[in-house]
Order: C-alpha cells, then sequence, then structure tokens
C-alpha cells in the first residue's frame, strides 16, 4: 500500500497545482469550503474536519457561470459561446457523501439524452482525491442514504488517515494509478488495513422510503411538515447534490451575456409560468416537491437518493428542520389517503 | 454579423430569423422564423423549442406548425419576453435552440379518427398536429376540431378555422365562444360542455387535448365520462422551462421532466404522475 506521509502532503498538493486548479478544505473564521490551494490559502488548509460548511460543489457547478455573451446592433444579432476548458483539476479530501454527490451531478449533467457542455468541461478534467470516514460527525447519515464512508464512489484516489497525520493512499482508477506513478518520489510504501465499519446511519429509517413516498402525495403530513419552512432556500444552497439552476441575461447597450446560476425550489418564482399560473403555489407544494425530489423522483429517475447524509442542512436551517426526523415521521405515519 | 459559435453546446442558441410576423388576436402574434440555410432544425408536430430575445429573455414555446422552409410560433402577450416579441419588426434576429420534447404520437395515430380540443392559445400545439394531418390526409380518418375561445376576437388562426380547415374532406369545426357577443350566431359555452354535447364517439378515435390547466383537467373528465379509454386521450402540457434538457430541475412533475419525457402524455400516463400541473 503506498502512503502519503505527513510532512509530504503539502509538497503534493504544490505538484497538483502546477498541473491546474487544486481544490482544498480550507477553514477561514466560522466558515469552511473547497478553495484553489495556492500560496495564499496555504495557511487555512483544514485536515482537521469532517465536512466543509459549504460544499464542493462549485468546482463542476459555479454559483454563477458564464454561458455566452451576445452583441446586438439594429435587427442584427450574433452570439459567442464561453468555451471554457480548465484542462487538469484536482479536488483534495473531499468526504464520501460529498463524492457520491458529484456521482450524482454526473447522472444529472451527463446522462439521459443531452451531456451539459459546460458541466462537462469542468468535470472530466477532474482527479477526485476522496477521504474516507471513520468516525462520524453529529449529523453525519451517509451509510443510511446508500454512501459507503469508507468507499467514496467517483474517486481516482482514496486517503485513508494513519495515526501519525498522514494518509494510506489507494489508487482506485486509471487516473488514480496515473497520479500514483507521477507522484512516486513523494509516496512512500507502507503497511495498512482498513478499518472497521462504523456506524453512519445516524438512525434514519430510510429503507422503502422510495416506495411508501410514492403513495403519499396527498398526504396531510406535509401541511404539518412545512409548517416551520420559511422558504429561505439554505438547504438547497448548501446542499452538495442540489443542483437546479436559473438562466439569467444581463444586458448592457448592445451587448451582453447570458448566464446560468443556482436556483431553489424553495421560491415561487421558480415555477411562476408567465400569465401568472404555478403548479407549487403554495410553501407546502414547494417543501413537499423538495423532499419527494431528494428521497422519490431521484430514485424513480437514477435507481439512487438525490440526498447523501453530509447533513448540512440540519446543522444550518434556521427552523431546525432535519431531514432524518422527517423521513422518520413519513414512516410512523400511515400510507395512502390518494 | 452572423457570427455563431455553440461549441456543440445544447444551451447556446443559434441565430434565425423573423421573417413574417402575422396578428393573429389583440394578444398573439404567429412568428415565422428561419435561418440563411433553412429552418432552424427539423421539428416534429408538438415538439417544443426556446426563443430567444437576446437582451431580454429566453423562454420556451411549441412550434405551431413545421413548414418546409420555415417554423412558426403563435405567441401571447403574458410577461416581459413576449412583451418585447412583440414589439419586434420582420428581419428582427432572434435565437433559437431545440427541438425539444417527446411531440405528438403521429405515427401510432395513423389510421385513427382525430379529434383535437383546444382552448384559447392551446390551439397553437394542436396545430403543429392538425397541419400535419392534412398534410399527409390519407393516413388519418375522420377529423374533429373543437375549439374555444374567450370572445371572436380572442380566437386564434381565424383564416385557417372558419375557411381552410373546414373544407377538407372529411373534416367537421366546432367553434365557441365563453360568452355572447353581437355579430356571432355560433356557439356559445365552455369548451367541455360544447364537447359533452357533441359526444364524439370513441370508436377507432384519438383525442388530443389543450389549453388552459383548468379545461384540459375537465376536458379529461368528459373524455371518461363519453367512454374514451386512457390510452386514447392525449394532451400536452406546460410548465416552467429554463433549460430543456431535463437539467434544470424547475419543469417536474413527479420523477418525469415536461420537456424531456413530456410534454406529451396520454391520460394513462398522466394519471401515474403527482396532480401538480
Amino acid at each position: 500500500m503506498k502512503v502519503l506521509p505527513k510532512n509530504n502532503i503539502e509538497k503534493v498538493l504544490d505538484r497538483l497545482a502546477e498541473k491546474g486548479e487544486t481544490y482544498v478544505p480550507v477553514t477561514k473564521g466560522i466558515t469552511s469550503e473547497f478553495a484553489l490551494w495556492s500560496p495564499d490559502t496555504r495557511e487555512y488548509l483544514d485536515l482537521g474536519s469532517l465536512n466543509t460548511v459549504l460544499s464542493p460543489k462549485p468546482v463542476v457547478l459555479p454559483q454563477t457561470e458564464k454561458m455566452y455573451t451576445f452583441a446586438v446592433v439594429g435587427q442584427e444579432a450574433e452570439v459567442t459561446a464561453v468555451c471554457e476548458q480548465p484542462g487538469s483539476r484536482a479536488i483534495f479530501g473531499i468526504r464520501a457523501c460529498d463524492s457520491k454527490a458529484l456521482a450524482a451531478l454526473d447522472l444529472v449533467f451527463l446522462t439521459r439524452g443531452y451531456e451539459d457542455g459546460f458541466y462537462r468541461a469542468r468535470r472530466q478534467g477532474l482527479t477526485v482525491i476522496a477521504r474516507a470516514c471513520t468516525k462520524p460527525g453529529l449529523n453525519c447519515f451517509c451509510e443510511a442514504m446508500g454512501v459507503s464512508p469508507l468507499e467514496p464512489e467517483a474517486s481516482d484516489v482514496i486517503l485513508y488517515d494513519l495515526a501519525d497525520g498522514g494518509f494510506a493512499w489507494e489508487a482506485k482508477t486509471e487516473k488514480g494509478e496515473e497520479l500514483t506513478r507521477d507522484l512516486g518520489d513523494l509516496l512512500t510504501e507502507g503497511n495498512f488495513s482498513k478499518p472497521e465499519k462504523t456506524d453512519f446511519s445516524g438512525n434514519a429509517r430510510s429503507e422503502g422510503i422510495a416506495q411508501k413516498l410514492a403513495t403519499m402525495f396527498e398526504h396531510p403530513i406535509w401541511e404539518e411538515l412545512a409548517a416551520p419552512c420559511m422558504n429561505c432556500g439554505i438547504c438547497t444552497y448548501l446542499c452538495p447534490s442540489c443542483y437546479c439552476f436559473d438562466i439569467q441575461v444581463k444586458t448592457r447597450g448592445s451587448e451582453g451575456y447570458r448566464f446560468r446560476c443556482w436556483d431553489s425550489c424553495m421560491y415561487p418564482e421558480y415555477t411562476q409560468m408567465a400569465g401568472g399560473h404555478n403548479p407549487r403555489e403554495r410553501k407546502q407544494d414547494r417543501f413537499r416537491n423538495r423532499f419527494l425530489h431528494k428521497l422519490e423522483f431521484f430514485c424513480e429517475r437514477y435507481g439512487t437518493f438525490l440526498c447523501t447524509g453530509c447533513g448540512r442542512c440540519i446543522v444550518f436551517c434556521p427552523q431546525g428542520i432535519n431531514i432524518l426526523s422527517i423521513m422518520n415521521r413519513l414512516q410512523e405515519v400511515g400510507a395512502d389517503v390518494r | 454579423m452572423s457570427g455563431n459559435c455553440t461549441c456543440g453546446n445544447p444551451l447556446v442558441p443559434s441565430i434565425a430569423r423573423v421573417v413574417d410576423i402575422i396578428d393573429e388576436t389583440p394578444d398573439v402574434k404567429t412568428f415565422y422564423v428561419t435561418t440563411d440555410n433553412g429552418i432552424p432544425f427539423p421539428v416534429m408536430p408538438g415538439q417544443l423549442a426556446m426563443v430567444s430575445l437576446l437582451p431580454v429573455g429566453e423562454g420556451m414555446f411549441s412550434v405551431s406548425w413545421q413548414a418546409e422552409d420555415h417554423l412558426e410560433f403563435a405567441i401571447r402577450r403574458v410577461g416581459v419576453l413576449t412583451d418585447a416579441l412583440h414589439e419586434i419588426e420582420i428581419g428582427q434576429k432572434i435565437g433559437v435552440r431545440g427541438p425539444y420534447g417527446n411531440g405528438f404520437p403521429v405515427k401510432e395515430c395513423e389510421g385513427k379518427n382525430m379529434l383535437f380540443v383546444g382552448g384559447g392559445i392551446g390551439l397553437a400545439p394542436l396545430r403543429s398536429f392538425i397541419k400535419y394531418c392534412f398534410k399527409n390526409r390519407e393516413k388519418y380518418g375522420k377529423i374533429q376540431i373543437l375549439y374555444g375561445a374567450r370572445s371572436v376576437a380572442d380566437l386564434c388562426f381565424k383564416r385557417e378555422l372558419f375557411e381552410e380547415w373546414p373544407a377538407q374532406p372529411d373534416t367537421q369545426v366546432f367553434t365557441t365562444i365563453d360568452r355572447p357577443e353581437p355579430g356571432w350566431d355560433g356557439k356559445v359555452a365552455f369548451v367541455p360542455t360544447y364537447l359533452e354535447e357533441l359526444n364524439p364517439s370513441p370508436q377507432n378515435t384519438i383525442a388530443v387535448i389543450c389549453g388552459p390547466p383548468i379545461m384540459i383537467k375537465l376536458v379529461l373528465k368528459s373524455m371518461e365520462k363519453m367512454g374514451f379509454n386512457d390510452e386514447q386521450v392525449i394532451t400536452t402540457l406546460e410548465m416552467r422551462m429554463k433549460c430543456g434538457i431535463g437539467k434544470c430541475g424547475r419543469c417536474n412533475i413527479g420523477p418525469e421532466y415536461i420537456c424531456l419525457d413530456g410534454p406529451v402524455f396520454n391520460l394513462a400516463q398522466l394519471k401515474q404522475l403527482p396532480p401538480e400541473w
């Protein structure tokens, strides 16, 4: 087994950063996120925490992203696509919940008839160096959502914590093997056995929930569950797997650009049609759609939950709405009232 | 200027030109759109396209006729983008991308009698199928068209409705308005009421319905009452859309995306989905 000794971690990051943008977990003040490894971020590198506050999804789905520019003169118009090709990039230290979310984003943006060119450009050159988890945080429940904390999905390399602060280094893909060869001088050989499994289920009762929810669309429980929600949308912005986006335009004089930006199913405008009709007009309609999307619809369409148990929405919901309690409550109540 | 680079990206439009504009009603205009190289892309009846007035915005519209050399979009003035579209003049360059959605099952309907039931601007998507039937007249049986609008002025495609379509072989056109008005000696009734009065036979017939959501819901009930089974009834739905390719999230009804899996569903499929439209 290859080992990345503690003293070589920053050297490996330097080497990765020479090849392209390299994202690492950093903590600055009260917040943490994946940021570019650079002389400015070096002092904020945080390999001691579990999840970052902000998810790593901007690495592949930036919060705003310019799609094309246009110029209009009289009745004439022209469009020029933004053809950004970020090339070789890396993300270091992503956790299993977030790498599973990356796998879900891949399903959305790269399958089902259309490949999203902007996503593909950011994703295809990305080397994912994930870090296995052995001890759950307070709000972790990844295993209940089908995530293996010891075997992060969508990973080219998996890191396992060693007692001395270094990592056992396991290449999982051809890309990972190639990187292992490139970093040969910084990796050593060592003995390592994977840790015993610990319990990351967080007492979530997820078994059979997609099937059960398929009978609960009109259940009165949704009104009760949605009551505290303020539709603030923080759950959707912090979620590593929420991917909904809006497309908007910025025009200045005869020129402008069209961009996409994160959107939230919590907002009425999300489904508001010109002319006035809104199929998800009430708060509880939007609340229900969010949970059904995560726990039922995505399963039906893609065969996996769109929740990976990272716990961010539990920690940061100002109203204390807890997806675990919601799941458990949905499991408790009688099913079909349709 | 005619620069156009989409880098093969489905979210980037290509440039097309508006070559004709027809006033249909006080708030509906039909825009004829084409490019120097012919139609922007091939479209089947019932499919959608994203139309953008570049400095203003982008919106999803059903194609109301796919002619050989241009596409037609009948667009009602209801918001920021459509207000701006109603102000443009012939010659204006716009952005288009598509086609999107499944479209009507034109092949499966061959050999059937066709019953089209439309309300208001809901006739626009039906028109793509109606005109397709007339173009391939021998492939379809009897054609019945029932169309209603709020007033005479609000009836779209008047020349076709009153002259061209009734003159087609084995074709009946029924028109109604919501409230009586001077000069109109035709039917005054809501579409579902008139439909039940006409009581068309379900025998070897496919019904295709489009209109405001409330009209669709009532007409679906009427269809069941008149003995149409769930596979014989087809509708086309509308939701807010941004991407058109099943990624941006908002146009879902249950696990289905209207832009990709729809907009056309038969009643059997619709009954599998939550009633959230």
